[in-house]
């Protein structure tokens, strides 16, 4: 791997955490050192724990103290679930065979392997969560604790949902850990890059387009559904959103966009300002690679460098991205949808995804952007 | 802090060596560190450095390059992959580099030193890191601290005063700097440079002209001892701490410096006096502190403020906040007593 400079994407290690920590009934243990825990702590507002190894545990093995944690945080009824880190895994030593008289998970997933959703897809790949014929409903998948906008997602998706009157399946990963082997046959998205291949997928929910046809599956595929209700939510919600972005287009040009988010949020916002603001995407920096084809300039950008390379190429009016993004944007103006999101004090749980999803969005743009051509120059 | 099981070991808790490096290095502006490890350990102290800026309106952010680790250079070596991050780093015409190693470059066994003295065109540092394996955050932070102080120059001394090894993470980091200044300020002294606290690396080399160095805290006591062997320059061990604690700190710098104080104590002390007139309401109240959710040490600075407000500490008391470290000056204390007084009158 190249260096990079400012890297701005956290590590597998992270994404393990995310995923076993989002499911009430685990307790998860970072196995390493105590700066391997703090930051996965601090990111995820999520009570883990550590093992806190020092170098005596590096030359004379681990296993005692893992063996010693285990003890302290075990008959509180949960599972307790192990996340090793970069040197307990270089190390040699058999964690699993240590492991064996334990009822314990273990995720190996060490931050040199890849970057979050690898770490992610291989903590959900242990879990191995399972459809139970028996259960009615759609799952929610793609959620993750990372996310600032997961809990809004959910929410949101949940009150679609209700107001479709399907039942909600499991929540991937929010949910308590006795159900994950009891997820519901069918599975909608709130962030296809973190999709768990649980279920029949029935589609995305970002942005009406994908939510129009999500519904419509669910119509085909549960007979309990009325999925009407949730269609006409969103012709009207969308005409909402037309209604706003004529008037603003009436005194002001699109705004050019430069996008840097995971891809599927940064197709998402690409996908909905083109559309509904005939915005100018001048290009997409994807921080996890890029997963599919979109009509718009793409390009992995995983360092502050190559953020500010296409900034100053660019020359955006709008930057979307993380508070990194918010750092280098330069004259234009920002709007946050990509962790971390710091600086700023946020205390509501806004979503990304559904039809406020979108209103969110566009509520977003439109009033940077207003505030950017009516600020005095 | 978030729930931990494991107390028996309280070195297990003391961060990580390459945060507290970092912590130093990154406030050289014109230098770029180089972390040799994987990119999630470059990321992760980036990410808590860039909140830690924006919590200080600071919009600049680090510059931190890392040699990002994978697993081949785990098996075969990570020597190559740091050469290739130092020759990009000084391609991009730094003032110097300082090169931090990581717990998982440490136990593959790279030879950092080596490759940081293959002839690059600027001054390439490696600093004592290498995560857990290097020991604590204040360790890393004093590593840093110590190394860079290698890289002063003797120079004439100009009577004024730098301002040694502030917690730059710290929240109130500015406003302890602030309220330091302001009590030199009574004496008349001015301050030469922060080291390290967004400085270039030219200031550095002027760090000898102060005639004291007054040190954050006892934490970075070794720093002090090294610049008084290496400059001669003498050193008070903390901030002041508290009310008494900020009368002595003035006697004591004035004495050192060999100017007159009385004027200064007389003004400070008025400006308690002041202070604590405006907190009059909250005399007389009965609080409790609980060290051990605060995390505060050190119970010494509330002795002096409770007495002078006649506040009695007891179990059954109001419970009030205490501030992560001492509260530092006249200043500090009064943050500490609008916390008070938002709690008893809850």
């Amino acid at each position: 791997m190249p260096e990079c400079e400012n890297p701005l994407w956290p590590c597998a290690m992270t994404g393990a955490a995310a995923c076993l920590a989002g499911f009430d009934g685990i307790t998860v243990i970072i196995h390493g050192s105590s700066g391997c825990y703090y930051y996965p702590t601090t990111l995820l507002h999520a009570p883990l724990q550590g093992t806190f190894i020092l170098e005596n545990e590096v030359i004379f093995g681990s296993e005692a103290r893992l063996h010693e944690v285990i003890g302290e945080v075990q008959g509180t009824g949960k599972r307790i679930a192990v996340v090793t880190t970069c040197v307990p895994a270089i190390l040699g030593e058999d964690i699993r065979s240590m492991l064996s008289s334990h009822d314990v998970i273990l995720v190996d997933s060490p931050g040199f392997s890849g970057d979050f959703g690898k770490g992610y897809h291989a903590a959900l790949s242990v879990l191995a969560p399972e459809t139970d014929p028996s259960v009615a409903g759609i799952n929610i998948d793609g959620v993750s604790l990372f996310d600032p906008f997961y809990r809004g997602n959910v929410r949101e998706v949940i009150r679609l949902l209700a107001r479709a009157g399907v039942p909600v399946g499991l929540i991937l990963c929010r949910d308590r850990f006795d159900r994950v082997r009891h997820a519901a046959p069918f599975t909608i998205g709130t962030d296809g890059d973190l999709a768990s291949g649980v279920g029949t997928f029935l589609g995305s929910t970002l942005g009406f387009e994908a939510l129009s046809e999500t519904f419509s599956q669910i119509g085909h595929a549960l007979e309990c559904a009325d999925v009407e209700p949730v269609l006409a939510d969103i012709r009207h919600e969308e005409e909402r959103v037309v209604q706003a972005c004529d008037k603003y287009l009436r005194r002001f040009d699109p705004p050019s966009v430069a996008i840097f988010s995971s891809f599927s949020y940064a197709a998402f916002a690409a996908r909905t300002l083109d559309r509904y603001l005939d915005a100018d995407i001048l290009c997409i920096g994807s921080r996890n690679g890029i997963k599919e084809d979109v009509p718009y300039p793409v390009e992995t950008a995983t360092g502050l460098s190559d953020v500010q390379r296409l900034i100053g190429n660019c020359t955006p009016d709008l930057v979307i991205g993380s508070s990194f993004e918010r750092s280098v944007k330069g004259e234009a103006t920002f709007i946050g949808i990509t962790p971390p999101l710091r600086g700023s004090v946020r205390l509501a749980s806004h979503p990304l995804a559904g039809t406020e999803g979108v209103l969110f969005l566009i509520e977003a743009v439109l009033n940077a952007c207003m505030d950017r051509q009516q600020s005095p120059s | 802090m978030p729930s931990n099981p494991s107390r028996s070991n309280s070195c297990r808790f003391e961060g990580c060596t390459l945060t507290g490096a970092l912590t130093v290095t990154t406030s050289v502006r014109d230098s770029v560190t180089v972390v040799h490890g994987p990119a999630g350990c470059a990321h992760h102290n980036f990410s808590l450095l860039h909140s830690t800026g924006l919590d200080h309106d600071c919009i600049t952010v680090p510059h931190i390059l890392s040699s990002g680790l994978l697993d081949t250079e785990i098996i075969f070596g990570g020597e190559k992959a740091l050469g290739q991050a130092i020759a990009s780093a000084v391609s991009r015409r730094p003032k110097s580099v300082f090169v931090l190693s990581t717990c998982i470059a440490e136990t593959i066994g790279d030879d950092v030193t080596a490759v940081c003295g293959s002839g690059w065109d600027v001054p390439v540092i490696p600093i004592p890191t290498a995560g857990f394996l290097g020991g604590s955050f204040q360790a890393g932070v004093n590593n840093a601290l110590t190394t860079i102080a290698g890289m002063a120059q003797p120079c004439r001394n100009d009577g004024g005063i730098n301002i040694i090894g502030e917690k730059n993470l710290e929240y109130e980091v500015e406003q302890n700097y602030a309220e330091v200044v302001r009590l030199l300020s009574l004496l008349g002294l001015p301050v030469n440079l922060r080291f390290i606290h967004n400085l270039s690396t030219a200031e550095i080399m002027g760090v000898g002209k102060a005639s004291l160095n007054i040190l954050r805290d006892e934490g970075v006591a070794g720093v002090g001892e090294r610049l008084f062997r290496q400059c001669g320059t003498p050193f008070i061990p903390a901030f002041p701490t508290g009310l008494l604690g900020t009368i002595a700190f003035l006697d004591r710098t004035a004495d050192a410096c060999g100017v007159q104080s009385r004027t200064a104590v007389l003004e400070e002390l008025a400006i308690q006096e002041s202070m604590l007139d405006d907190f009059s309401d909250i005399a007389g109240s009965c609080i409790s502190v609980d060290h051990l959710m605060n995390g505060c040490p050190d119970y010494s600075f509330i002795h002096d403020v409770t007495e002078a407000l006649h506040i009695s500490v007891k179990p059954e008391g109001t419970r009030v906040p205490l501030p992560v470290s001492a509260p530092v000056g006249t200043a500090g204390v009064r943050r500490m007593l609008h916390r008070w007084r938002r709690a008893i009158h809850a």
